[in-house]
């Protein structure tokens, strides 16, 4: 099994800026598919929530990362309304951007079951 | 996939207009929606917009990772320093000028000069392998280039030898002419059947010599050339075998050369004949026919191995050299390069060191102006540095000035060489090695480019790698005493190397002048020479020879309005007269020299008006008579230098002396007179001593060849049709080439001339670039020092008494460069010996005229930023920052 990333900045051991990116832009899209159209404000805060700051160093960055996910496709954006009449810019997942939430998900999970078959050999192993 | 769509869309991103209003409406609608959570959830207005700000983690550093994430930041950064490049210099047009100019002039100088070079020095011969390919041979007194004799050189032949093959031709060409329908002279050599072998040449159709060519009997068989097959039998491959009739006489085409052969000695030939040598020619004691003799060395054999290993031989044949000539014959053997380029190797040199010194000078000019514009923006960068710029951008905004202004240069550069090299070749004496073949060398144009890039781009970063302080930002620091000593470095390397380039054009002007004014001994105004060659196989014998001459003189008697006319076998300044031993002339009672040649002397056979003909005066004696002519009279004049040689302190006229002549000894002659000396080994060489008999009809030589000389007042080109219409009336087929005795003289100096005119092309470059990077550095450090001017000023101080303080600081650097510059005159003039006539190589009056020349110009270009600066108001300079 290949632990080498199928998306950019994916290899595990790039900086920590690239990993914190990658987890920030499956956030969005988690968020995006599970509560539907939301805009930045709304993605920034339910991030928040969910992770409690660990992730979003401010919310600032999400728009990076609302960009990079545009570029590749995997969310449209357009101008709408908000629920108090406030103009606001609202994002969607596309099909593409669903199969790659798949994808990545999937991964994330292999990643996190490996790491801690190997960090439980480790603690068995003891001073070897 | 997915980030190559990405990329993609980044790139139409960055080329695009930025938009960045609909980034900052959505950042204002987030800060908006925030807020107004903020304001339900209780928080006052101000406490809600304030917690939203803080949240939101500050708009500029939002909107730059936008943008960043947006487009692609390297490249619209690059694109920003490009603007903002050619912005700045085109403010600074004087700077931009200079600096491309002075790139130009480097690189293209470089390259005309080193593409020709390059044939000269390293190109290589167009056979496999060509490093062993030697040409060997026994030097002698009378013969400029090695030589074999035709028996030793098959002795060497059947021993041990250092040799993998051997090969021989025949000195010179043979003319030849094709004589069937639609006739036409060709130049011909005749060589060894072993001699495309030994070269590893393989004729392009057709087959090479074989031994059974070159026995005598064999049937004629020859090789023709690229040239001739294309143009007389356009490439026809049934040329093989094909009868061809040359000199009256059939022969048979075996094979067609290589588009690209060379003979060794570079004569164009369109034939090659075997050589066929009999037992006669083989005779040991008596060796008639001379040959030079080229080889291959065997793998691993070095050319002094070579030399020891043919000792044994050489030894045995010294056998066969009469013992007084034993001491001045020796054993040469070279590499066919080397005996190729030969004389035109120093001067080569000696022109690669001059064009490096002005690439040098250039690169030191180049790296001035950088050093000094990159001081000029202290203040513009320390601004950048503390808005916010971090060093790796404001080090790629240097670098990439410095790389535009050396792309610039070298594409200037590139233009220049292709000039320069047109022109070289326009001016270039004839003869000189493989020079019409020079062309540009990419090689070296992608070199000169690559060091002036090198250079622009190291000068320009190494001063933006300082690290901008505060103070650069209060204005000029007026003290810059650790970068003086790399300014006062730099001036002193500008003056040492243009006194050097100076000083070596003073001294080949001064060889060419000494040149021109040599006396030749003969006056060459209003004097055409005709040369005349006769076909062998039409004049096969002497009478035949001499009946064409004599008809020949009857019908140019008649010349029209006067003058007078001579016949001579050979013709002065240049060699190639008849020559024979000093020690071969017998004097009555005088023991014959029993060590040595006693070196050459040359004669010649001329009719009486000779000496009237070429203004030679007769300073004892008298000259020739017609009645000289008869049979029985027998009389010689001498040179000054032979009288004086054969009968010093003594009249020389009324003795008899006697010499041998074609192997012959000759009847005693009586000398009749005596003549001024003629210089007849070309311009420098002292002249040789020399005689000369009357032209008769009964003499026993050959005159495959003969000189008619003109003195008259009509013009070249009326006597040379009068000429050519009487001598077709004769024979049409025969050649005749004239020029005037000025042109010939002339073309002696050639290649001095050359080297003269090339030199001082690049001496002159050198004092320019010299002159402009002096007045550049004085007007910065002029301009360094404005306030500390104002202040003398305030205080009292003259404006000569300003510009004397500039000038003086100049004066250390100045002094080093000077003495620096004197040294390497001292050394370049030991090397460029051999290319100096009549210039000594320590010449004090030369060196001291240079150097005072360079003074000036130093002088001048510092003087006139030092007299601006005594010109400024002191109140401006005092303000100044």
């Amino acid at each position: 099994m290949s632990l080498c990333g199928h998306r950019t900045g994916g290899l595990v051991g790039d900086s920590k800026l690239d990993l914190l990116q990658g987890t920030l832009d499956l956030m969005v899209l988690q968020t995006l598919a599970g509560i539907g159209d939301l805009h930045g404000y709304g993605i920034a805060r339910r991030i928040e929530q969910v992770s409690g700051d660990t992730v979003l160093l401010n919310q600032g960055t999400i728009y990076a990362s609302l960009v990079r996910l545009q570029q590749r496709g995997w969310i449209t954006a357009e101008w709408g309304t908000s629920d108090n009449n406030r103009r606001a810019k609202f994002y969607s997942i596309t099909k593409r951007g669903r199969k790659h939430l798949v994808e990545d998900t999937a991964y994330w999970q292999r990643l996190s079951g490996v790491m801690a078959r190997v960090l439980a050999m480790g603690e068995e192993g003891g001073d070897q | 996939m997915r980030s190559l769509r990405a990329f993609l869309v980044r790139l139409c991103n960055a080329f695009g207009t930025t938009s960045d209003a609909e980034l900052s409406e959505e950042l204002e609608s987030h800060l908006q929606l925030h807020i107004d959570d903020n304001l339900r959830a209780g928080m006052t207005p101000r406490q809600a917009r304030r917690e939203a700000l803080m949240k939101l983690g500050g708009v500029e550093q939002a909107k730059e990772a936008y943008r960043d994430r947006r487009g692609l930041p390297w490249l619209e950064t690059t694109w920003q320093d490009l603007r903002y490049t050619a912005r700045t210099l085109s403010m600074r047009p004087g700077f931009v000028i200079a600096a491309v100019l002075t790139a130009a002039l480097g690189i293209g100088a470089t390259t005309a000069v080193f593409s020709v070079v390059d044939r000269v020095l390293f190109r290589s011969l167009p056979y496999p392998e060509a490093d062993r390919i030697v040409s060997f041979g026994v030097k002698a007194p009378f013969e400029g280039l090695e030589f074999m004799l035709a028996p030793e050189y098959a002795v060497l032949q059947a021993q041990q030898n250092p040799f993998e093959s051997m090969t021989s031709l025949a000195p010179g060409g043979t003319d030849c002419d094709i004589t069937e329908q639609n006739p036409v002279r060709l130049n011909c050599a005749v060589v060894e059947s072993t001699f495309l072998s030994t070269f590893t040449i393989h004729p392009v159709i057709g087959r090479d010599f074989v031994e059974e060519d070159g026995r005598p009997g064999a049937p004629q068989v020859a090789l023709i050339s690229y040239g001739l097959w294309r143009s007389r039998f356009g490439r026809d491959p049934k040329v093989v075998g094909r009868e061809l009739s040359v000199n009256a006489k059939p022969l048979e085409i075996i094979g067609v050369l290589p588009a690209n052969f060379e003979m060794p000695n570079l004569a164009k030939v369109d034939m090659l004949f075997p050589q066929v040598l009999d037992q006669a020619s083989l005779d040991r004691n008596n060796p008639r026919i001379l040959l030079r003799a080229i080889a291959r060395l065997k793998p691993g054999v070095t050319v002094p191995e070579a030399i020891a290993q043919l000792q044994p031989w050489f030894r045995d044949s010294l056998r066969f050299v009469p013992a007084p000539f034993r001491a001045e014959v020796s054993l040469r053997v070279r590499s066919l390069r080397d005996r190729q380029t030969g004389d035109s190797r120093v001067g080569a040199w000696v022109l690669l060191g001059a064009v490096i010194a002005v690439l040098l000078l250039a690169c030191v000019n180049v790296a001035n102006l950088l050093l000094v514009r990159a001081a000029s923006r202290r203040r513009e960068l320390a601004v950048r540095a503390a808005l916010g710029a971090s060093r790796a951008r404001l080090i790629r905004q240097a670098l990439t000035e410095s790389l535009l202004l050396a792309i610039a240069g070298g594409v200037a550069g590139w233009g220049l060489a292709y000039l320069l090299l047109r022109v070289f070749l326009a001016i270039a004496p004839e003869g000189m090695v493989r020079l019409e073949q020079a062309s540009l060398d990419f090689r070296v144009l992608l070199f000169c480019s690559g060091a002036s890039l090198l250079a622009g781009v190291l000068f320009g970063v190494v001063t933006a790698l300082n690290k901008p302080t505060a103070e650069w930002l209060v204005g000029r620091s007026s003290n810059t005493p650790r970068r003086g000593w790399l300014r006062q470095g730099l001036v002193a390397a500008q003056i040492a190397f243009s006194l050097i380039l100076l000083a070596g054009a003073g001294m080949l002007l001064r060889t060419l002048w000494n040149l021109q004014n040599v006396p030749t001994g003969l006056d060459a105004q209003n004097v055409v020479a005709a040369q005349i060659s006769l076909a062998e196989h039409r004049y096969p014998n002497t009478t035949k020879q001499l009946a064409f001459f004599q008809e020949l003189e009857t019908k140019l008697g008649r010349l029209p309005g006067g003058g007078v006319l001579a016949l001579s076998d050979t013709l002065p300044p240049s060699g190639g007269m008849q020559a024979t031993f000093f020690a071969s002339i017998e004097v009555p009672g005088r023991p014959r020299p029993s060590q040595g040649t006693g070196g050459m002397v040359g004669w010649r056979m001329v009719t009486p008006n000779y000496f009237q003909a070429l203004g030679i005066p007769i300073v004892q004696g008298r000259g020739f008579t017609e009645a000289d002519r008869a049979p029985s009279e027998q009389p010689v004049i001498l040179s000054e230098s032979l009288a004086s040689r054969l009968f010093p302190g003594e009249e020389p006229c009324g003795k008899t002396i006697r010499f041998t002549a074609f192997d012959r000894q000759g009847p005693w002659r009586t000398v009749v007179g005596v003549a001024r000396n003629v210089k007849n080994t070309g311009l420098i060489a002292e002249a040789d001593p020399e005689f000369y008999i009357p032209w008769k009809d009964d003499l026993e030589t050959y005159i495959g060849r003969g000189f008619v000389i003109f003195r008259s007042a009509l013009t070249e080109a009326s006597i040379v049709s009068w000429t050519r219409s009487q001598i077709a009336e004769i024979d049409p087929t025969v050649p005749v080439e004239f020029s005037s005795m000025s042109t010939r003289v002339e073309k002696l100096a050639a290649r001095p001339r050359f080297n003269a005119v090339l030199l001082s092309t690049f001496a002159a470059m050198g004092v320019v670039l010299a002159a402009l990077g002096i007045y550049g550095v004085v007007s910065f450090y002029v301009s360094q020092r404005t306030k500390e001017i104002g202040v003398r000023m305030a205080l009292g101080a003259s404006t000569a008494g300003i510009s004397r303080m500039v000038l003086i600081s100049m004066a250390t650097s100045t002094v080093i460069g000077a003495i620096l510059g004197l040294a390497g005159t001292w050394f370049g003039a030991r090397l460029m010996e051999s290319l100096l006539f009549g210039v000594p190589p320590h010449e004090h009056r030369l060196l001291l005229a240079v150097l005072a020349v360079l003074l000036l110009v130093v002088l001048l270009a510092a003087w006139v930023p030092a007299r601006r600066a005594s010109k400024v108001d002191p109140m401006v300079a005092l303000r100044y920052e």
